[in-house]
């Protein structure tokens, strides 16, 4: 015999494989679901009704019912994002060349596994973790880091000269995988409901907040370095404050992993989906806290490769 | 309802296409001298296409005057065009034809006043070229591109083009056969109708009619048969048989002077003037599928694509992408606007959606209806 709980969920379920939603990632698909439930609410209040909620005092109440059986759905799913990003996909192949030729330590993956579900548990943290992990699942690092250090111009310089990495395209791809993990820790200080700092605009946080929080957020991950952990968290400051080069490109494809829809047909006449972002972005740099320069460069890579 | 409108406008549009063929083939049985029983099918067959647009011109033009929307359809939504590619058709072409047909208006073996309506079929065979009208009807009927407004200006365009081309090759047709446009029909015409009067003037007496008939039909081989008016045959080329199986109303002239009928071959003229028209059928043809073909697209990329997605990110919170300019047209106004859409509206849009995390929901009312409508 089937609840009106299991009822509320398989509906919940059925919703986020909708056609609109389905291609999207897991916090995309819910953040998606939640913006419906808050817009048409009142709309759709005769299916709240069909679902055996009560609306008899207005939708508000049914609808958080329901948000709350998507949050569900979703949490399952992203326990199944996150154990095959951090299970499979990290490799943490950079760590020899950031620590001094040491190999990753034993409990890593469990470590970062447990920080990412922590962060995608806080309300605030996961707003933040949602672009981050487009971008990972994405695979937007690979795509663009190996291009750029074949084109051993801006981006190339500032790593290998400015920060001083001497890393390989594919470590240094999994660096950026990293911190882009490991990037939206901060928010776990940040209380639902404050004056929101946002990754999408001004208001980013600063260093000394940071510097804060610092020793905490390394407690969760005890096994890794600091420096490691400090540099993922510095990639939230807004630019030009002094920010490693990896952690700017983090930042930037973060931020555009919030926008990345899977598989999206560009109409005709239309540019790519990459491109237009980032011609975008960089008119918007100085406004998002962007680098400039770094956002050039990924343009010009995106015109090239028609992405 | 709608999906019997649906099916309906369907089938008008293989109608259309069917016509379209069977125009063609109509000028090509002339022209390539097909036997008289499939030309026989033919002509009962264009009957049948005519009628069923004159029906489908009534019940469009019942349908609209029951909206109150009779002139809209006529002259807005081109209900002339339904009108002149089926009434006009059916009363001067189809009709008169298969009256004919009907009627046994055979040469020789024809009677009375219905070898006259062979008269009314050559003078009006211009009219056949009102079906290449239904080219535009044909066009209007299929939904090629997205946008309404490239579907409507290319519309007027194709409709002004084939309607120019059908009205000045009608004009010019009067005018050839009113002699102020003489064309290359005029001297052959001109020296029949000599020879004819030579026939039918002069002594009247049956022998002597029938004397000259043969001498002159001996230099002249389009007489092909000289018959006095309501009584026996004076001079024939063939036997009965003969035209029966070869010629159809249309195939042969009918002229009478001084009480003596004179049937005269109109093959070669005939097939000359279906040439003319299928140089003509694919002469439009090719002008509306050079439309379709090269301007349609230049049109979309040029126009209808950037306002699509111009509108699309003015409407649409989370459609951000930019406008793809060609460098070559960076200076047509539209490129110019797309300029200003991608330099200054979109990084104005995401610094205005940048503000908070709300985004427009990629769902629709309709997608949550479709799934409790499935539990």
């Amino acid at each position: 015999m089937e609840t009106r709980t299991d009822q509320i969920e398989r509906f919940a379920a059925r919703l986020l494989e909708t056609p609109g939603l389905r291609q999207l990632p897991g916090l995309q698909k819910e953040e998606q679901a939640l913006q419906f439930l808050k817009t048409n609410g009142a709309r759709i209040q005769p299916v709240f009704a069909s679902l055996g909620l009560d609306v008899t005092r207005g939708w508000k109440e049914p609808a958080a019912i329901i948000a709350r059986a998507v949050r569900l759905v979703v949490d399952k799913l992203l326990d199944k994002e996150l154990a095959a990003i951090v299970g499979s996909r990290c490799t943490l192949s950079f760590f020899p060349g950031v620590a001094g030729g040491r190999q990753p330590p034993s409990r890593w993956r469990e470590e970062l596994l447990a920080l990412v579900k922590r962060i995608a548990a806080h309300p605030v943290a996961r707003g933040m973790l949602s672009g981050a992990l487009a971008a990972v699942e994405s695979d937007l690092t690979d795509r663009y880091i190996p291009e750029a250090w074949e084109r051993k111009k801006y981006v190339y310089g500032e790593i290998t000269r400015v920060q001083r990495l001497n890393l390989p395209s594919a470590e240094l791809a999994e660096l950026v995988r990293f911190i882009l993990l490991v990037r939206s820790a901060p928010y776990l200080h940040v209380t639902p409901g404050s004056t929101a700092p946002n990754e999408n605009g001004p208001g980013t946080l600063q260093e000394p907040f940071l510097q804060k929080i610092l020793p905490h957020v390394c407690s969760l991950v005890p096994s890794l370095p600091g420096s490691l952990v400090q540099m993922a968290m510095r990639s939230t400051l807004a630019f030009p404050a002094q920010i490693e080069a990896t952690a700017r490109i983090a930042a930037v494809l973060a931020l555009r992993g919030r926008t990345l829809v899977p598989g999206l047909i560009v109409d005709r006449g239309a540019d790519t989906p990459d491109k237009s972002w980032l011609n975008v972005a960089r008119r918007n740099a100085r406004w998002h806290g962007l680098d400039s320069r770094l956002l050039d460069e990924l343009y010009t890579i995106s015109a090239e490769n028609g992405w | 309802m709608r999906k019997i409108d649906d099916i309906l406008e369907s089938v008008v549009v293989a109608a259309i296409v069917l016509v379209l063929v069977h125009t063609f083939t109509d000028d090509l049985s002339i022209l390539a001298g097909w036997a008289v029983g499939t030309r026989r099918w033919i002509i009962w067959t264009g009957l049948g296409f005519d009628l069923f647009f004159t029906v489908e011109f009534f019940t469009r033009l019942y349908a609209a005057i029951g909206r109150h929307e009779g002139a809209v359809y006529f002259f807005r939504e081109r209900g002339w065009i339904d009108f002149l590619a089926s009434i006009p058709l059916l009363l001067l072409n189809s009709f008169p034809n298969t009256m004919a047909l009907l009627a046994g208006a055979g040469l020789v073996t024809g009677v009375g006043s219905f070898l006259n309506v062979l008269k009314v079929i050559k003078a009006v065979r211009i009219a056949r070229i009102l079906r290449l009208l239904r080219v535009i009807k044909l066009f209007r009927g299929i939904r090629y591109a997205r946008s309404p407004m490239a579907q409507r200006h290319l519309a007027t365009i194709i409709t002004i083009s084939v309607t120019v081309l059908v009205a000045w090759t009608i004009c010019a047709s009067v005018m050839e056969s009113t002699g102020v446009l003489p064309g290359l029909e005029a001297p052959f015409t001109t020296g029949q109708a000599a020879r004819i009067k030579s026939i039918t003037t002069g002594d009247g007496s049956l022998a002597a009619v029938t004397q000259r008939a043969a001498e002159i039909a001996a230099l002249d081989v389009s007489i092909l048969a000289v018959r006095s008016e309501n009584g026996p045959t004076l001079w024939s080329r063939f036997d009965s048989a003969y035209y029966e199986e070869r010629f159809l109303p249309g195939d042969y002239g009918y002229h009478v002077e001084n009480g003596i009928e004179i049937f005269t071959d109109e093959r070669p003229t005939a097939q000359a003037s279906a040439r003319e028209a299928l140089i003509f059928f694919v002469a439009v043809l090719l002008t509306v599928l050079g439309f379709l073909f090269f301007y349609a697209p230049r049109f979309a990329l040029g126009i209808s694509d950037p306002v699509s997605i111009m509108k699309r990110g003015m409407a649409e919170k989370d459609y951000n992408l930019e406008v793809r300019i060609p460098p070559d047209r960076s200076e047509d106004d539209v490129f110019e606007l797309a300029e200003l859409y991608n330099r200054v509206f979109l990084p104005l849009k995401d610094r205005q959606g940048s503000g908070s995390h709300e985004s427009q929901s990629a769902l629709s009312i309709d997608d949550v209806r479709d799934l409790v409508e499935k539990e």
